[in-house]
């Protein structure tokens, strides 16, 4: 489409780079037909189509942003659906991302929304912090009903109903250190221990690093790694997603420089898309760039590794899964075949739910930031769930889990969790519970 | 009646309007005149024939088009599509037997009427099939619409408009029409002994199956035998027919055959028995009795074709056949006409319309022969027609 | 941006009362179905058809058929434009608003009402997307024939405006041929129903009139719409050629040989390379034409059909072809055609032209173009529905070059005319619009415009109906 920037405004890479993502879009509207806040709202203000122009105006008038735009742009569940469809190859992750980082800076959100995500920022991406306020929301919970209904408090009551019941005890997640192989080694990688996904569902990472040293892998959780910063990433905060960035960089570059990496294995998805957007996060950073694009390029989704692995085929053993790909997974990475060949040759009879290109609401803070949307993106995504009438729900990514799990009885787990269980481990207890184990 | 006009050439026509126009003389459009019993009494004392204006002038087989003029009449264009294998796939009916009339039909009465056969329930209607026209509106201008090929969505589309416009709002004067192959084979599925309901859950079955029938019909027990003797099994008889070259068409009556021989007696009818029985179907044979009993073409949705026929034989003597998938009930009345009670049965049920096709001239004058329109629908009409025939030249009151 | 095709002028008196505009009709809509401040407006001033653009007055979401006829017979009663959108994928410019009209956006209005199979018949509302209800049948074994290649997206209610078409239209019939009834909004809020689940109507046919009238004769707001069995089996082929003359020559024989296939469609080099880009279909990247010639039917029928097929191409100097093996190769072939116009945007803009030409003209023509797109110093591809004749060549040009894009304008007319004389039309299934609105004097004359302008004139007295549209400025009978 046409742009209309000045030679001074493109001397910003940021500006230069949006432009060029903005001339590839011809306006062709395929990507509005996958937009799972289009299909909800049904306004084209609310569709990456829309989002583009809006960006574009706002960014060729070199103007701060402003409540309309906000209102659209944090209605983006950059769940990159859109990506997926667009023929021409518009990169909408790029271009919403340089959007959030002009909002954040340009624009002033009401006290609110400054207090919710002041707050979402400085306790998520910590395990620690995200620990103590789970159990303060236990004893919270009961408050929750009468928070929602006060507009200052919404937020922070639905954090509180989304807050699980039952909580892992803190010794359950894994610490730093290195797994050795248990069967003859066949290669070393780092695994991203995360901040919120140990918390919540510590069986995760304990299930892979199973599951992988018993295939000969050997597992280091290198020390002083921490949140990937996607959670601010997607804030637009973009200092504190550097630096997080730059934190991981370190770690993993000094963790593959010291015994040798053949990846870096990550266990949620939406985590994975952007350390392997690393490299070009700090493209711009001269001390970073190099090594950033190397840990982008060893960054490889638990299952994407596994499918290197050649896993034996085992016997069917006559339990349905229902395949939820997440966004992330399936339109940040990519990865769409690998889950399901994994959990087929692990014995499990896949289904494929409708509508499979839509998210499913969570994305990463926004069940808690647009609770409307997300509850009636969580509805369809059920919906279409339970019409498979699959008995498990198997999934890539901590925050559908969560989201998923408040909506149907059906029980969710990893990928792995369950690879980790047809290959020998445990049985995952919510399986146990129910009677499915063998 | 004054003897008709009979132009050569559309800048007769063009000028004939013209005066008409001046003079306020109303005009009796016709080709042929083998349909000119249609619709309601045309107040009008001059006739206007467009048979003069007679020829084929273009056609290219391997384009799959043809461009006659108005008049040509039809056994000229289905000869010369014969001879290269194709055909008019919309099979449009030679009302000659049941209206009772002589002469030449011809492929301007054709698309003015919107002649449709069997095929119309999956190849589309003759509206579907033609492409472009020129016509000579109310004030005597020649106006061209469409063109010659096969997808055009260029300006209003007068075409549509037109067809089965029963010369209402212009002359049409030469028409370009879609033309298709031949099918290289055919055959027919019949099934035997249902009655009107089961026939219409079994049409509705058979057009569910990958098996692309190109006609269904129920030919009920009063009048199967007028279409296929007596030589097959008792009852009523539901025919299917398939199309195609011949390897495949055996392959799909095979298929429609096993989905009908555990539940009723199933029989296949060959490519010759094929042609026939669905020209007899095409012309309402059962119905060409040489009488003036009333005749309704009934189009609803097809399964309430049957209800329908259901409600009215239990109030009237009533002999009826299906077409369409059931869609397509021809009816024809013992005795009177029945129009307001058939008219109300068809709303009851949802919908639909009924069409006088042929009665005597006192049921006529006494019935509206097309469907009273919704007051919103009727007003557009009106300012349509004032649009193309602003002085209210062209065949007045025969659409009501 | 060239200037050479105008819009209506605004009306002044409806550019002033802006305000009060708004106000009412914030009254009419729901909360949150109405947007009237600038920034948003922005985002709805053009359609696919980039080139031009206007912001409109206001946009009205409704989320129902009474809303549509409140809003309608308000700006009917005030004399402002109304301009109806769909999903907004025109590559005509249909749904461009003009600066004193309200967008109508039934966007919101999509869902499926009623599927009734034994009719074989689906009521929908106008927003859904075409694909949906082929969607929402297909496990029943149905499905809905038309299909523009921006199914995904685009809306029933467009398809309806633009009577559009689609690659399998060759065998199916485009929308006008699959369409049953509409519930339609006329511009003085009255609403009514044309057609139904019947195959006929009585009277005029006015369904027919109202498909491909690109929303000058009211708002459709729910349409009937036929289903048809899905085949048995369905099969596109690869048939790489030397050169585009002897693949045009090789539809052309196809065609006359009495075989009619669901689908031909044809691409060049360019095309090939860039909806390769895009799909990763396996397209053979060393020939210079490819038709994607899709069977169907039985196995039995889809092998004899092939073998006709395959001679007629071995006639004509192919030199590959490559069946589909599996479902999702068929897919994957499908994609990157359908893909074709976004796919462009990877390379260049384009403008994409529509006009259909008689089979035995095929190869002059895109011969022609070729030849009228290098006089012009730009590039072009062609990827179009071989079997009809409906050329969309491409003309790729730099739309921030104002004097690259009134060449690619100026050598999409050369096309369009030459289409025209060589006995096809302007467009084929895209619409008039705005893009060939002031071309239509070559292929009609006055006299016939004025007949179409007068019946459109019985559903719209005043042209408040996206009048910018379809109709040269000039010539228009005084309001």
């Amino acid at each position: 489409m046409q742009t209309n920037f000045t030679p001074e405004q493109l001397a910003d890479p940021h500006v230069a780079e949006s432009e060029s993502i903005l001339r590839k879009c011809v306006h062709c509207g395929f990507c509005t037909a996958t937009c799972p806040t289009y299909v909800t709202l049904g306004n084209e203000l609310d569709s990456p189509r829309g989002r583009i122009y809006l960006i574009k105006d706002m960014l060729e008038n070199s103007r701060p942003a402003d409540e309309e735009v906000v209102t659209h742009i944090d209605r983006c569940l950059s769940c990159l659906a859109c990506v997926t469809t667009c023929p021409s190859g518009v990169d909408y992750m790029h271009l919403v991302d340089h959007a959030r980082v002009h909002i954040e800076k340009t624009y002033r959100r009401p006290l609110k929304d400054r207090l919710a995500r002041v707050v979402l920022a400085a306790v998520l991406p910590y395990p620690g912090r995200f620990r103590l306020a789970l159990k303060a929301a236990r004893l919270g919970r009961p408050l929750a009903g009468l928070m929602k209904r006060l507009p200052f408090l919404k937020t922070f009551g639905i954090m509180l109903d989304l807050a699980p019941a039952r909580l892992a005890p803190g010794s359950a997640a894994l610490m730093p250190g290195t797994h050795a192989a248990t069967a003859p080694k066949r290669g070393r990688v780092a695994l991203l221990t995360g901040c919120a996904q140990p918390v919540l569902r510590p069986e995760i990472n304990a299930a892979t690093v199973r599951l992988l040293t018993r295939l000969g892998v050997e597992v280091v959780l290198p020390a002083g790694e921490g949140c990937c910063g996607a959670l601010v990433h997607h804030m637009g905060r973009e200092e504190q997603a550097l630096e997080a960035a730059r934190r991981n960089v370190d770690v993993w570059t000094r963790a593959a420089d010291e015994g040798g990496l053949d990846a870096i294995i990550i266990t949620a998805s939406g985590c994975g898309t952007t350390i392997k957007d690393y490299g070009h996060m700090l493209r711009l950073d001269p001390a970073y760039a190099e090594k950033a694009a190397r840990v982008s390029a060893l960054a490889k989704d638990v299952t994407e590794y596994l499918a290197g692995l050649d896993l034996p085929r085992r016997e069917a053993m006559n339990r349905t899964v229902a395949y939820h790909s997440a966004c992330s997974m399936q339109h940040g990475q990519k990865i769409t075949l690998a889950p399901k060949i994994l959990l087929k040759n692990a014995g499990f009879t896949v289904r494929d739910p409708a509508e499979g290109h839509l998210c499913c609401g969570s994305a990463g803070t926004y069940n808690i930031l647009q609770p409307e949307i997300s509850a009636t993106l969580k509805a369809r995504k059920v919906g279409n769930i339970e019409a498979t009438r699959a008995e498990i729900i198997a999934t890539g990514n901590i925050g559908c889990i969560t989201q998923i799990a408040t909506g149907t009885a059906i029980p969710i787990l990893h990928t792995v969790e369950l690879l980790d269980w047809a290959y020998g481990g445990v049985c995952p207890q919510e399986l146990e519970t129910a009677g499915m184990a063998q | 009646m004054s003897s008709p006009f009979e132009p050569e050439t559309e800048a007769e026509i063009a000028d004939i309007v013209r005066a008409a126009a001046e003079a306020g003389t109303a005009l009796a459009i016709m080709g042929g005149a083998t349909r000119s019993g249609f619709g309601n009494r045309v107040a009008a004392q001059q006739p206007l024939t467009t048979r003069n204006l007679s020829g084929i002038t273009s056609y290219n087989p391997a384009e799959m088009t043809m461009s006659a003029k108005a008049g040509t009449p039809m056994a000229e264009i289905e000869a010369a599509l014969l001879e290269n294998r194709q055909m008019l796939a919309f099979e449009p009916i030679d009302h000659r037997g049941i209206m009772g009339t002589s002469g030449e039909p011809t492929i301007g009465g054709v698309f003015a009427a919107n002649v449709s056969g069997p095929r119309r329930l999956t190849a589309g209607a003759a509206r579907d099939h033609l492409l472009g026209i020129r016509f000579v509106n109310g004030m005597g201008e020649v106006i061209r619409s469409g063109g010659r090929v096969m997808k055009n969505v260029t300006g209003l589309d007068l075409v549509k408009l037109l067809c089965g416009s029963h010369g209402t709002l212009g002359i049409l004067t030469e028409v370009t029409f879609k033309v298709l192959p031949l099918p290289p084979a055919s055959a027919t599925v019949v099934v035997f002994g249902f009655d009107d309901a089961q026939a219409a859950g079994a049409m509705a079955h058979a057009l569910a199956l990958p098996v692309e029938v190109s006609g269904a019909a129920h030919l009920t027990e009063s009048v199967r035998y007028r279409f296929i003797g007596s030589s097959h099994p008792e009852g009523a008889a539901t025919v299917l027919r398939l199309e195609g070259l011949a390897a495949s068409v055996s392959v799909r009556a095979e298929k429609l055959r096993s989905a009908f021989s555990a539940v009723a007696p199933v029989a296949l009818l060959d490519r010759k028995a094929t042609e026939t029985l669905w020209r007899d179907i095409r012309d309402v044979k059962p119905y060409a009795d040489g009488t003036q009993k009333p005749l309704w073409r009934v189009s609803v949705t097809p399964t309430m074709g049957h209800q329908l026929v259901a409600a009215l034989r239990l109030a009237a003597g009533v002999d009826a056949f299906y077409d369409w998938q059931g869609g397509l009930v021809w009816l024809r009345m013992e005795a009177d006409a029945e129009g307001d009670m058939l008219r109300r049965y068809i709303k009851g049920l949802g919908g639909g319309h009924a069409t006088l096709i042929r009665a005597s001239d006192a049921v006529r004058a006494a019935t509206p022969a097309f469907e009273p329109e919704a007051p919103g629908i009727a007003s557009l009409s009106a300012r349509i027609k004032e649009k193309l025939d602003p002085k209210g030249i062209f065949n007045p009151g025969k659409m009501g | 941006m060239p200037e050479t095709i105008a819009f209506q002028e605004p009306k002044r008196s409806v550019l002033a009362r802006r305000d009060a505009i708004v106000e009412d009709l914030a009254d009419l809509l729901p909360p949150g179905c109405l947007i009237s401040e600038k920034r948003g407006l922005v985002p709805f001033e053009t359609d696919a058809f980039i080139a031009y653009r206007q912001v409109p007055l206001a946009v009205a979401l409704p989320e129902t058929t009474a809303q549509v006829a409140a809003v309608l017979k308000y700006c009917s009663r005030y004399g402002i434009p109304v301009v109806p959108r769909g999903a907004g994928t025109s590559l005509s410019g249909g749904a461009i608003p003009q600066a004193d009209a309200v967008v109508i956006g039934l966007s919101k209005m999509s869902r499926i009402l009623d599927i009734d199979l034994a009719n074989r018949a689906a009521i929908v509302q106008a927003g859904v997307t075409n694909i949906n209800i082929s969607e929402a049948v297909s496990a029943n074994g149905f499905f809905y024939a038309p299909d523009p290649s921006s199914q995904l997206a685009c809306t029933i209610g467009g398809n309806i405006g633009m009577n559009s078409g689609g690659a399998h239209c060759l065998k199916y019939g485009v929308t006008t041929n699959n369409l049953l009834g509409v519930k339609l909004v006329l511009f003085d809020g009255t609403v009514i129903d044309l057609g139904g689940k019947a195959l006929d109507a009585a009277g005029y046919d006015l369904l027919g009139l109202v498909c491909g009238s690109e929303g000058q004769l009211g708002i459709v707001t729910e349409a009937t719409v036929r289903l048809i069995a899905r085949p048995e089996g369905a099969r596109p082929v690869l048939f790489g050629f030397p050169s585009s003359e002897e693949a045009g020559a090789c539809v052309a024989e196809v065609i006359g040989s009495g075989i009619i296939p669901v689908a031909i469609e044809f691409m060049d080099k360019p095309a090939i390379a860039i909806c390769e880009a895009f799909a990763q279909a396996g397209y053979p990247m060393d020939v210079e034409a490819l038709l994607i010639v899709e069977v169907e039917g039985s196995e039995a029928e889809m092998e004899a059909m092939l073998a006709s097929i395959i001679e007629i191409a071995g006639r004509h100097g192919v030199s590959t072809i490559r069946e589909s093996q599996s479902a999702t190769e068929a897919a994957l072939i499908w994609k990157g055609r359908k893909s074709a116009f976004g796919a462009t945007g990877r390379i260049a803009d384009y403008i994409c032209m529509d006009g259909t030409v008689p089979l035995s003209q095929l190869s002059h023509v895109l011969k022609r173009t070729g030849e009228i797109v290098a006089g012009y110093g730009l590039r072009v591809a062609n990827v179009f529905h071989a079997g009809d004749g409906n050329m969309h060549p491409l003309i790729l040009y730099n739309i921030n070059d104002p004097e690259d894009a009134a060449r690619a304008e100026a050598a999409g007319n050369d096309i369009l005319r030459l289409c025209v004389d060589a006995g096809g039309c302007l467009t084929g299934e895209h619409g008039v619009g705005i893009e060939k609105r002031d071309l239509m004097l070559h292929q009609f004359s006055q006299i016939d415009l004025n007949q179409q302008m007068a019946v459109r004139a019985a559903f719209d007295p005043h042209w408040i109906m996206n009048p910018s549209k379809v109709f040269p400025l000039e010539g228009r009978p005084a309001a």
